[in-house]
């Protein structure tokens, strides 16, 4: 009887490590077939992550938007619509507090502080995991680039789906991240 | 065999106050008494294998290997998980030693964190580190009973103990309530092993690890880190003193009960830093967020509950004034007004009051140690009285002589009465 027990936990504990990592996988991999890609302007920095390695840090251009309400606090939950502008880039139209009145696509991100009528807030997908070799290249070649030619435009791929945002890729100029950095 | 007992016999047998058939004798006795050695070394090595291998495979992945595709990683991802659960699944069913169930555990443990990482590396999944580490914990928590490993208790402490300190210090400073779950969760486990056994190393490890891990997280759960943060402090060692002090521990040896020691070491230590004029000072202006206060008060609470069981069973035991220390250090700071020279007085009126009982226990116990102990509460209180206060030169030296002396005369005193206890059991025996 014990030992029954004991296998039915193990089956149960068995189940939930596959179903956790299993529903986070499905939830990306529904937003990525399913949802709307947009492209967000911006520019990385390379910290890393004693478990899930070097990662490059995104400060995306999209942060503020003018909002009349008046009470938001630093930490709070932001619904943020967004639309693309006249050059195909993603640019925030309105802030809420809940997302049931929003039509189009949203993405949920955190207040950062408000303050004379400007709302600013950090977007949630503001890592992209890379190769440990070519994590501090793909910094410093952005940040090279941007120097010598102002044009070159560096942007994050992101699909959209129901709130759900999944980061796919980073392009500077229609090149991919990871074949514009060199490895070290 | 003790290589120090064989010589000890080869000795004896020299001398011939044993023959070699008795010496024969004892060494056949002893090398039967141990056989658990070589057993639980391997057990120790089988962890420590798993725990490397499990470690190795976590930082291989955190590599991010971007020339495979998405699905190839998503698969790999899964891999350590898949073998690690095949191990502890192999481990129940044919229900295996100690060895396998350790080692098993331990790599399946970090297993869950390498998907986990690989996960949310392969989709750029923002979560914070609190919540990973959450995750993991929660994940992995049931293995400890479905196991009764030692090595996933280890685990799972550490990484509750990260997990709150990365939400209530560094990430998100929140209040990481989660904690709290997972040390429920751990507690039924580390009771029966206190039951079942007390006298074992891991034990005795953990009896220190576990108010290490409270004292690590508390200032967590506070969210201002002025001087009720002391009081917070103060109440948690005094929770730890009187948990030190029941029966169950006090059969054990000093250094193998961590509260008492934990919880006596810390009761000195912020009393000294509370007999500072600066401690108090900002004090009147203060108001106490209530979420601290309510802190306090459940530990508060707690000692008083503790100390007050121990008095209504009447359990064997003498008066002991470290015990009620929080509580007058409580009392203290409700006699905070404009004037602070009155708490300040009071503080180091209790500092001198635990130096002098340590060192009354001390004599009591004859135990050098505990007197030394108290003896150097009082001397750590003259020392910092010597810098913040303008007492004459001559008055602070015959302090220093006074204690000086009072060294002396204390372990001269202990000295004499082993002696004189010595003497007497002699005669006794003559007797």
């Amino acid at each position: 009887m014990k030992k029954i027990i004991y296998i039915l936990g193990f089956i149960v504990m068995v189940l939930a490590q596959w179903f956790i990592p299993g529903s986070m996988i499905y939830e990306q991999e529904i937003t990525l077939e399913t949802g709307t890609a947009y492209k967000f302007k911006t520019r990385p920095i390379d910290p890393s992550d004693p478990f899930r390695g070097k990662y490059i840090v995104l400060n995306y251009e999209v942060d503020e938007i003018t909002a009349q309400d008046l009470d938001w606090n630093s930490g709070e939950e932001v619904f943020i619509s967004i639309a693309n502008d006249s050059l195909g880039f993603a640019k925030a139209i309105a802030a809420h507090k809940t997302s049931e009145v929003i039509k189009g696509d949203y993405v949920a991100a955190e207040v950062r502080s408000y303050y004379d009528g400007k709302l600013h807030f950090d977007l949630p997908f503001d890592r992209f995991y890379m190769k440990e070799t070519k994590a501090k290249n793909a910094e410093i070649g952005v940040r090279e680039a941007q120097r010598d030619t102002k044009d070159q435009i560096c942007y994050a791929e992101v699909f959209v789906h129901e709130g759900t945002a999944v980061l796919d890729n980073i392009f500077i100029n229609d090149v991919a991240i990871k074949d514009f950095a060199k490895e070290e | 065999m003790q290589i120090k007992l064989k010589n000890d016999l080869k000795e004896l047998v020299a001398a011939e106050v044993i023959s070699e058939a008795v010496s024969q004798k004892i060494s056949t006795y002893y090398e039967t008494q141990t056989p658990q050695k070589p057993k639980s070394l391997f057990t120790i090595f089988g962890v420590l294998g798993a725990l490397l291998i499990g470690l190795g495979i976590i930082l291989i992945l955190a590599h991010n290997w971007d020339d495979f595709s998405r699905t190839v990683k998503t698969i790999w991802a899964f891999v350590p998980l898949l073998i690690g659960q095949c191990f502890v699944g192999f481990s129940i069913i044919k229900n295996k030693g100690r060895t396998w169930k350790e080692a098993s555990g331990t790599f399946l443990y970090l297993a869950i964190g390498a998907t986990i990482a690989l996960i949310s590396q392969i989709y750029n999944i923002p979560g914070s580190m609190g919540s990973f580490l959450l995750s993991w914990t929660l994940l992995g928590a049931l293995l400890l009973y479905l196991l009764g490993s030692k090595a996933i208790l280890l685990l799972h402490l550490v990484f509750s103990t990260a997990y709150a300190c990365t939400v209530g210090y560094f990430d998100d400073n929140q209040v990481p309530w989660w904690y709290l779950v997972q040390i429920i969760w751990f507690i039924p486990y580390y009771i029966h092993l206190l039951k079942t056994a007390s006298k074992n190393n891991f034990t005795h490890v953990l009896n220190w690890l576990v108010p290490f891990s409270f004292i690590i997280t508390l200032g967590a759960f506070l969210k201002s880190d002025d001087n009720i943060l002391a009081l917070a402090y103060m109440s948690l060692f005094g929770v730890f003193y009187a948990l030190g002090n029941l029966p169950k521990f006090s059969v054990h040896k000093l250094r193998t009960i961590g509260l008492r020691v934990l919880g006596s070491l810390g009761l000195v230590f912020i009393v000294l830093i509370a007999s500072f004029e600066g401690f108090w000072s900002p004090l009147s202006k203060i108001t106490y967020a209530l979420h601290d206060v309510s802190v306090v008060l459940i530990l508060v609470s707690t000692a008083t509950f503790i100390v007050g069981f121990q008095w209504f069973k009447k359990l064997p035991q003498r008066f002991n004034f470290v015990q009620y220390a929080y509580f007058i250090f409580a009392l203290i700071f409700l006699t905070i007004s404009e004037e602070n020279t009155l708490p300040l007085i009071l503080v180091n009126l209790l500092i001198f009051c635990l130096g002098l009982f340590t060192i009354k226990i001390g004599a009591q116990k004859n135990n050098y140690g505990i007197l030394n102990y108290g003896l150097l509460i009082i001397t750590i209180l003259i020392i910092c009285r010597f810098f913040d206060t303008n007492i004459d030169f001559i008055i602070r030296g015959l302090l220093f002589v006074g204690i000086g002396v009072g060294f002396f005369a204390a372990n001269y005193y202990l000295y004499k009465k082993q002696q004189k206890n010595n003497i007497s059991t002699s005669n006794t025996d003559q007797l």
